[in-house]
């Protein structure tokens, strides 16, 4: 509706619950994973070209910038993943009360927080 | 106490901005945001906003406090500002300002309006009235309290995005209200209503909604049963 006045939409001002932050994270790293994606395949499919090319993939794959988009890569799989899990069961009706949605939310930071950790220590 | 409320009157302001006051308040006891609000007030006459009961009952006084939206009768300012900061009060968020804390309520009333929020019953009235069983009415126990203060469709950004589109979290519980009443005849004709992308999809489960209610109600599991009525209609 357009009518001229101003609206009160200034995003940073809102304080945020955490089960919206999950939402908006679960977006984000569904984002990130889009492009990842079509690294990762172009990577796969240098490597199974020819010897050469698993050389050529393993190189690149060395560098520090290389170990870095990796594991943001795998970060952001692992929270999309446990962010989904919330999702599907609050699809079919568990945790829709707001404590439990809120715990739920809680536990999928935690848990993502410490797959990024491991992640990071395997890369590393 | 400084408060900083968010002021636009059309007639002079080309747009908004805030404006701090520094209101004296009693150090003794916990005063509610409507409290303070009425000595900033006392302060500068020209401050306006939308309030009747100050207990929580008439959803008149739903604006922003410090990020989140409630009714400002109902919340103590320790709760919203915490000692010694400032209380920052907004109109709420994603409907236009009339006028400083004043929103216009039009796109939230047609919403509610699209979902026919009263009784529909083709079958000839009883002599007496329309009985339920105990077990029938308790349904509707968490779904007839709301007080359509605003709070929780302006705090949802599927609403801010999809005014129009999406009826929102306050018309989806009355909706729900309707579908789960045992007198209601009209239950297919209401979901046929909101088979569509828009009217409940869009919906993404952040709980705004329920994080904000006054009442504390849960829109968001009366949206999860209108989506279970609507797939199990579809099969």
């Amino acid at each position: 509706m357009k009518t001229g006045r101003p609206t009160n939409l200034n995003l940073f001002s809102f304080k945020w619950p955490v089960t919206a932050l999950v939402s908006i994270s679960h977006r984000i790293s569904g984002i990130l994973l889009f492009p990842a994606i079509a690294l990762l395949l172009y990577l796969l499919d240098l490597s199974l070209a020819s010897e050469d090319g698993f050389r050529q993939a393993a190189e690149i794959l060395a560098s520090p910038a290389a170990s870095f988009i990796t594991w943001l890569t795998l970060a952001a799989l692992i929270f999309h993943l446990i962010a989904g899990c919330r999702h599907l069961l609050m699809d079919i009706g568990i945790g829709e009360t707001w404590r439990a949605a809120r715990s739920a939310a809680i536990a999928v930071f935690a848990l993502a927080g410490a797959g990024a950790i491991l992640a990071g220590l395997w890369i590393w | 106490m400084l408060v900083s409320i968010y002021r636009y009157n059309p007639e002079q302001d080309s747009k908004p901005a805030m404006q701090n006051i520094e209101v004296d308040v009693p150090a003794d006891r916990d005063l509610m945001v409507l409290d303070v609000l009425e000595l900033a007030k006392a302060k500068d006459p020209s401050i306006s906003y939308r309030r009747s009961c100050r207990e929580g009952v008439c959803g008149s006084d739903g604006m922003n406090i410090n990020g989140v939206n409630g009714l400002a009768c109902i919340t103590p300012v320790s709760r919203a500002a915490g000692p010694g900061r400032k209380l920052v009060l907004r109109p709420l968020p994603g409907l236009p300002v009339i006028r400083d804390l004043v929103v216009d309520l039009t796109q939230f009333y047609r919403q509610f309006e699209k979902v026919k929020p009263w009784l529909i019953n083709d079958e000839t009235p009883p002599a007496i009235e329309r009985l339920q069983s105990p077990e029938e009415r308790e349904k509707l126990d968490g779904l007839y309290e709301c007080i359509l203060c605003a709070c929780c469709s302006t705090s949802c950004p599927s609403f801010w995005w999809n005014p129009e589109k999406f009826i929102g979290p306050a018309g989806l519980l009355q909706a729900y209200r309707f579908l789960a009443d045992s007198r209601d005849t009209a239950t297919a004709e209401r979901l046929s209503e909101l088979d569509d992308p828009f009217s409940v999809f869009r919906c993404r489960g952040i709980m705004n909604c329920v994080s904000v209610c006054p009442k504390g109600l849960n829109p968001t599991r009366a949206i999860g049963h209108i989506r279970s009525m609507l797939l199990r209609q579809g099969t």
